[in-house]
């Protein structure tokens, strides 16, 4: 399973770089010059690091939250995690050991898989005569590219404790990842919904996790520039977005309210399987 | 709460009182009070949907009981689960192990949750489950009874004091029944204890010094395994007037009951001590006898008498 995610991530990093990237650049320079900008800000670096991080977000937290749920009710359908509870290891214990393996697993490929695909801009700015240059406009320092990184890892964490919360109140596998991917695809459309309805829908729209990863994906923007992404959800102009460190702690309390059910599920509730 | 045992005891291994599961409205276990002794291998019987596999999850802390009180080497088991489990080996429902390990490193993964399992425990338990030949293949490719063997070498593996296993000779080969029931006797005989379910009456017979009967989630018997056949003993008596003999031994204040057996012979429950007795009466009531013999009780008839007693009263 792993293994699988982790060669979509790669297929994902070369499409964001090479095909939305250098190859859309190289063939609508003449043509478009909106559709050749966008590209040109998928594939030069830095730029490219906030639109790999967008893309990464997005579809990463469908690579965490498989990855989550699955091995989680996994353990359940082996009948492992009985054996592990009856050598006496404590319930709380357990589950705070494997969120903390999923999520050096999780890091671990991601990075990789960020990893390369700097290479790749790096190689196709240099393919493109550009310079490698931190000085283009936003002037994106080193730590700047570490927070950009960091605030694409915060708007994953809560997808993946969600999985890990769907897995231990199903106890199946199957829908925990049914559950998930239905929640990645449909809270888009949802959010989509209640977009003008006003009152409780747009306090629900305020603090859905959706809206708020959009915020700190908004403040990733090194430049105001415009990118492809490969994110199924609209850019937010930096400058329209609402503040990002309210919405880092609105995902902060997502994770919270997730996690807590889950360690009290796990904690109180027999185990069957 | 547990009274505490007498201090010149030794305290008893597992001991559950009143102990109660309900699941909404279906009681899987009611009042459970098992006493079992170190030293001992205990057998823990019941028919199926007894509420044997819900009594061995509570008392490992995978269920919680809706009532009633656990100890585990005389320490309470709501606070002191860690410390008792760390002393016990378990296998429930079925041996738990992850199929794309090797079965030397589905052991190596359950020695580090245990620690101090050190390569040389691993090859010993591999032996001592008759595991050493495929230990480097991954148990998706295995029987049950070879899943069965890996999930025992699991419980094994920390040298525990307790082991707990729900019917460990499920899918064994007759000569794995007899190599698991070997094992036991050797582990109890070390004054460890082995609290085994199994459906194998047969088996138990000859693995068990004590064993516990339950149905329908109350215990209806325990009791040593020889004093439970005792409790059955009863006579084979063939003789020339049937329905006479019926009359006069059922006259007599120490024979149990008498019924009609197969081709005309008697059942008569009554004391091995009294076949003499037997001849002797029938004998003064002018009944001759043309065999006289004493029923060998098994574990089966007794529990099959019990449980179906049981449904009888139902």
């Amino acid at each position: 399973m792993p293994y699988g995610l982790f060669a979509f991530a790669v297929v994902g990093v070369l499409i964001i770089t090479l095909v939305g990237g250098y190859i859309e650049w190289d063939q609508s320079s003449d043509t478009d010059p909106y559709a050749s900008a966008s590209a040109y800000h998928a594939f030069v670096f830095p730029y490219s690091v906030a639109a790999l991080v967008d893309s990464g977000q997005y579809w990463g937290s469908m690579f965490v939250g498989i990855l989550a749920a699955s091995v989680v009710a996994t353990e359940y359908r082996w009948g492992t995690v009985r054996q592990v509870l009856i050598r006496g290891q404590r319930r709380t214990d357990y589950l705070a050991i494997k969120i903390l393996a999923i999520s050096i697993v999780s890091c671990a490929m991601l990075l990789t898989a960020l990893a390369l695909g700097l290479v790749i801009s790096l190689y196709t700015t240099n393919l493109a005569g550009e310079p490698i240059t931190l000085d283009v406009p936003g002037e994106p320092s080193v730590p700047e590219l570490g927070l950009i990184v960091a605030r694409g890892a915060w708007g994953i964490i809560p997808y993946g404790m969600l999985a890990v919360m769907l897995a231990v109140v199903s106890r199946s596998s199957v829908t925990a990842v049914t559950g998930i991917i239905l929640f990645l695809f449909g809270e888009s459309v949802v959010i989509a919904l209640l977009d003008g309805l006003g009152g409780i829908g747009s306090l629900l729209q305020d603090i859905s996790i959706g809206e708020n990863v959009k915020v700190l994906i908004a403040a990733n923007k090194i430049g105001f520039s415009e990118y492809n992404s490969m994110s199924l959800r609209a850019q937010l102009s930096p400058g329209d977005a609402p503040d990002a460190n309210v919405a880092a702690l609105i995902l902060a309390a997502h994770t919270a309210v997730y996690a807590g059910v889950a360690f009290f599920f796990f904690g109180r509730r027999d185990v069957t399987g | 709460m547990l009274a505490p045992m007498e201090s010149s005891a030794p305290p008893s291994v597992i001991r559950t009182e009143g102990l109660s599961k309900r699941f909404g409205r279906l009681t899987a276990v009611s009042s459970l009070d098992l006493d079992v002794r170190p030293g001992r291998v205990f057998g823990f019987l019941g028919p199926n949907g007894a509420g044997k596999t819900t009594a061995i999850a509570m008392i490992l802390g995978l269920l919680f009981p809706t009532s009633g009180n656990i100890q585990l080497f005389g320490m309470d088991a709501r606070t002191n689960l860690k410390a008792a489990l760390r002393r016990v080996g378990a296998i429930v429902e079925n041996p738990a192990v992850y199929p794309h390990l090797t079965a030397r490193d589905n052991l190596r993964v359950w020695g580090a949750l245990s620690g101090g399992t050190t390569p040389a425990r691993i090859d010993e338990v591999l032996e001592l489950v008759g595991l050493r030949e495929r230990a480097k293949d991954k148990p998706r490719t295995y029987s049950l009874g070879m899943k069965q063997r890996l999930g025992l070498g699991a419980a094994l593996l920390h040298d525990p004091e307790l082991l707990i296993l729900d019917e460990p000779t499920n899918g064994l080969d007759p000569a794995g029944i007899r190599e698991f029931r070997e094992l036991f006797r050797a582990f109890a005989r070390r004054g460890k204890t082995v609290f085994v379910s199994s459906h194998l009456l047969g088996e138990v017979q000859l693995m068990c010094d004590e064993v516990a009967i339950v149905k329908q989630g109350r215990l209806i018997a325990q009791g040593e395994v020889g004093e439970l056949l005792r409790r059955r003993e009863a006579f084979i008596v063939r003789t020339t007037d049937p329905a006479q003999a019926v009359s006069v031994l059922g006259s007599l204040d120490w024979v149990r009951s008498v019924s009609e057996g197969e081709q005309g012979s008697l059942l008569v429950e009554a004391p091995a001590e009294r076949a003499a007795g037997i001849s002797q009466a029938l004998g003064e009531g002018g009944i001759w006898i043309s065999e006289l013999r004493q029923e060998e009780g098994s574990l089966e008839d007794f529990f099959l008498e019990v449980t179906g007693r049981e449904d009888g009263a139902g």
